[in-house]
C-alpha cells in the first residue's frame, strides 16, 4: 500500500454572492492575488509537511482558467517541491498532453523534475479535463489521437537515442533530442487518471501502466470502474497488480466522528457546491459513444448532485471522522476495489490549514500504519468472492 | 408532396446516409450542425420540382468515416467524390448554417461543379462585433431560443424536454441513449470542423468574389443565432448575389417553416436560366 497526500490546490475565497461557474467563464477579476500568493504557499507546505508524516508521495495535478485547482502549471510547483523535500515521490497527474504542442516540452519537463529530485518523479499523462478544451479552444475532436501521438513521442524521447525523427497526424518532429533525460530507467513510472472511459483503462492496461480513478462519484461507481480496469488487464492477457491502480478520494480526520463532521462539513460543501460546477461540462467528441453510453448509469451520482450529508456518507464521497471510522471505512473500500494505492485529498474547498494539518497527523499516527500492515506489499488486496470474474 | 427515400450510399469515407427523391434538375441538400434530414418535408417540397439529394455529412447521423473528416477541405472533397458517384455534373447546392458554409466553400473552390448556390442563414464567416452565438457548450433551452421563433414547434418542445432531463440528476439515469445520440454524433461531426477557428474560416471572404453562380443568400430574420451582418456580407461579397429576408423564424428556417422557404428557393430558381 502506498499513500500519497494530493492537493487541488483551490481558490478559497470565491465571494458569496457568486453563484457562477468555477471553471471556463468564472470572472478571473474575483482573483485576489494577496490570497492566491499566501494559498500556494500554505498548500506547499501542507504537501511538504506530509513527508514528514511519513507519507510515500505527493501529488498535484493540471487545469486552466478555474477556482477549483490553481496549478496551470503543476510541473512549477514540482520543481519547487523536487527541491523541498528529499524522499516522497512527487505524482504529477498529470500533464494534459494535448494542450503542449509539440510535446515534447513534457519530455523536457518531466527529465527536469526527475533528475532534480534524484529519480522521484511518477510522470502522469492526461487527456485534460473537458473544460480545458473550452479554455485553451483546443478541438477536443482530436483529443484522444492527440494524446496517443503525445504520448509515443514522449516515451520515444525517453527510452530511445536520438536525434530521431516523428512524422504522426498532429506532430511532426524532424529533430526529436531531448536534454535531458529521465534519471529512472527506463522512464519514470506513468500514471494514467480516468474517469471511467473504456478507451483510457485499455491504454493503460495495454502499457501496464497505473490507472487513477478520479473522484466525486458514488463508490458503486468505482468498483465498476476498476473491475473494467481489471478486466482489460485480464484482456491483455495478465492479472493486474494493486500497485497499478489508485483511488482518489477527499479523507479528513478528527478525534471524534461528531468533531469530523462538525469541522469539515461546512468546507466540503464550499467545494461540491462552489468549485465543482461547471467542471462536468462535456465538449463534443470527448467522450466516445461507446464509453458514453456507459458512464450514463453513473453520471446522476456525480457529487455536484448531492444534496444531504447522509448522501455523502452513504456513497463513500467523502471518508469523514474519527481515526477508526476511517480506517474501518477505507479498509472495507480498499479492499472491495483492490487499489494498491490510496490518494487522499486531505485538504479540501475551504479547509483551513490547521485543521488540514491535523486531519494529516492524525491520520499518519493512527490510519495509515494499520493500513500498511491489513494490506502488505505484493499481496492481493481484494477480499475473497470479490474478484472480478 | 413527393417521396422521398433513405439509402446508406458508398462514398471515399464508407458508406453515408443519403436521402432522394422527386425529379427536375439536380439540387443538394446540405444541412446544418444540428444534422437535420429525418422528417423534413422541406426535402419533399422541394422533389415536386426537382430531384432532391440531401447527404448526411459523415459522422452525422447514420453516415459512416466521420474520423476521416477533419477539416472543411476534407468535407468538400467528399462532396466532390459524391457528386461524381451520383453523376451530378454541376447541381444547384443549398446549404443551412454549417451546411451553408460548406457550400461557400465548394462554390469558392471548384466553381464549375454546382450551377447555383443557395445560402441559408450561413456560417463560415468571422464579423467582428456580430459574432456567431456558442453551440458547443450551451443548453438545448439556451440553444432553443435560437433556432426557433415558435417555441411550440415539436423540434423546440423536444430540446427543452430534454434541457430539464438534463438538469435533473435522477433522471439522468433513465435517458434512453438512443434519445441523445443523434445530437452526440452531430456534435462531434461538426466540431470536427468548426471547433477553432469557431464556425468560419478567416481566408471565406476575400475568396467569395470568386463565385460565379448565380447565387441567393436567405435570411431568417429572427435568427439570433447568426447575426444578420453574415448574410448582407455574403450578398455584398458575392458578385451578383440576391438576399432575401424571412419575417417571423429563426435560425432553423428549413424545420420550422419549410413551404415558406421552398417557396423562396423555388422562385429563385425558376428566375434562373437552367441547363439544358
Amino acid at each position: 500500500m502506498r499513500f500519497f497526500n494530493f492537493h487541488l490546490m483551490p481558490y478559497p475565497s470565491l465571494p458569496d454572492d457568486y453563484d457562477g461557474p468555477a471553471w471556463v467563464t468564472c470572472p478571473n477579476e474575483l482573483y485576489d492575488p494577496a490570497v492566491g500568493g499566501q494559498a500556494y504557499n500554505r498548500y506547499l507546505d501542507e504537501l511538504i509537511y506530509s513527508e514528514e508524516l511519513g507519507f510515500d508521495g505527493v501529488c498535484i495535478n493540471e487545469h486552466h482558467q478555474n477556482a477549483y485547482g490553481l496549478m496551470p502549471s503543476p510541473n512549477l510547483m514540482a520543481s519547487i517541491l523536487a527541491r523541498q523535500t528529499k524522499r516522497v515521490k512527487i505524482a504529477v497527474v498529470g500533464n494534459a498532453l494535448p494542450l503542449y504542442d509539440p510535446p515534447t516540452r513534457v519530455a523536457e519537463e518531466f527529465a527536469m523534475i526527475d533528475n532534480i529530485s534524484g529519480g522521484r518523479l511518477i510522470a502522469g499523462f492526461v487527456v485534460g479535463g473537458g473544460p480545458e478544451y473550452y479554455s485553451f479552444s483546443i478541438n477536443p475532436a482530436f483529443a484522444r489521437e492527440k494524446f496517443a501521438e503525445a504520448h509515443e513521442i514522449i516515451i520515444k524521447a525517453w527510452t530511445e537515442p536520438g536525434p530521431q525523427e516523428y512524422i504522426g497526424k498532429h506532430y511532426k518532429l524532424r529533430f526529436l533530442n531531448t536534454w535531458p533525460r529521465p534519471v529512472q530507467q527506463p522512464h519514470p513510472e506513468v500514471w494514467i487518471p480516468g474517469a471511467g472511459s473504456l478507451e483510457t483503462m485499455e491504454f493503460v492496461a495495454k502499457h501496464h501502466y497505473a490507472y487513477m480513478g478520479i473522484p466525486y462519484f458514488h463508490i458503486d461507481v468505482f468498483d465498476r470502474t476498476f473491475r473494467l480496469f481489471r478486466e482489460a488487464c485480464e484482456k491483455e492477457g495478465y492479472e493486474y497488480d494493486p500497485i497499478q491502480a489508485g483511488w482518489l478520494t477527499p479523507i479528513y480526520v478528527a478525534e471524534t466522528d461528531e468533531e469530523a463532521r462538525k469541522q469539515y462539513e461546512d468546507h466540503f460543501w464550499y467545494f461540491v457546491r462552489r468549485l465543482l460546477p461547471g467542471i462536468n461540462i462535456s465538449p463534443p467528441g470527448y467522450t466516445t459513444l461507446r464509453s458514453m453510453k456507459g458512464m450514463l448509469k453513473g453520471i446522476g451520482t456525480f457529487a455536484i448532485n448531492l444534496k444531504t450529508w447522509d448522501e455523502v456518507v452513504d456513497g463513500h464521497y467523502a471518508i469523514v471522522g474519527s481515526p477508526s471510522t476511517v480506517l474501518e471505512k477505507l479498509e472495507a473500500n480498499l479492499g472491495r476495489l483492490g487499489t494498491g494505492n490510496l490518494l487522499g485529498l486531505f485538504q479540501l474547498g475551504t479547509l483551513p490549514e490547521d485543521l488540514t494539518k491535523r486531519s494529516l497527523e492524525l491520520f499518519a499516527r493512527e490510519v495509515m500504519p494499520k493500513l500498511r500492515e491489513r494490506f502488505p506489499d505484493g499481496k492481493p488486496m481484494l477480499r475473497s468472492g470479490e474478484r472480478a470474474a | 408532396m413527393a417521396d422521398i427515400t433513405t439509402e446508406l450510399f458508398e462514398t471515399n469515407v464508407g458508406k453515408v446516409q443519403l436521402r432522394s427523391g422527386g425529379t427536375g434538375d439536380p439540387l443538394v441538400y446540405l444541412h446544418s450542425a444540428g444534422g437535420e434530414g429525418q422528417d423534413l418535408t422541406f426535402l419533399n417540397d422541394l422533389a415536386d420540382n426537382f430531384s432532391v439529394y440531401a447527404p448526411m455529412s459523415p459522422g452525422f447521423a447514420d453516415s459512416e468515416g466521420g474520423d476521416q473528416i477533419d477539416d472543411m477541405e476534407d468535407a468538400v472533397f467528399h462532396l466532390l467524390d459524391l457528386f461524381d458517384r451520383l453523376d451530378l455534373d454541376a447541381p444547384n447546392v443549398l446549404g443551412l448554417s454549417l451546411g451553408g458554409w460548406m457550400a461557400a466553400e465548394l462554390a469558392t473552390r471548384y466553381p464549375d461543379r454546382l450551377s447555383t448556390l443557395i445560402l441559408v442563414n450561413p456560417a463560415g464567416l468571422y464579423l467582428e462585433g456580430a459574432e456567431i452565438k456558442d453551440i458547443f457548450g450551451r443548453s438545448p433551452a439556451e440553444m432553443a431560443v435560437d433556432l426557433f421563433a415558435d417555441k411550440s414547434h415539436p423540434m423546440a418542445q423536444m430540446m427543452l424536454a430534454m434541457d430539464r432531463t438534463m438538469s435533473d440528476a435522477s433522471a439522468l439515469k433513465d435517458i434512453p441513449f438512443e434519445l441523445i445520440e443523434p445530437t452526440l454524433k452531430s456534435m462531434a461531426a461538426a466540431a470536427r470542423l468548426a471547433w477553432n477557428p469557431y464556425l468560419h474560416n478567416p481566408k471565406l471572404r476575400k475568396r467569395l468574389p470568386r463565385i460565379k453562380v448565380p447565387t441567393l443568400v436567405v435570411r431568417a430574420e429572427r435568427d439570433t443565432l447568426i447575426p444578420e451582418p453574415h448574410s448582407q456580407t455574403y450578398a455584398a461579397e458575392i458578385p451578383g448575389a440576391k438576399l432575401v429576408k424571412v419575417p417571423d423564424v429563426a435560425h432553423m428556417i428549413s424545420v420550422e417553416r419549410p413551404a415558406e422557404l421552398s417557396a423562396v428557393v423555388s422562385a429563385f430558381l425558376a428566375s434562373v436560366p437552367q441547363p439544358a
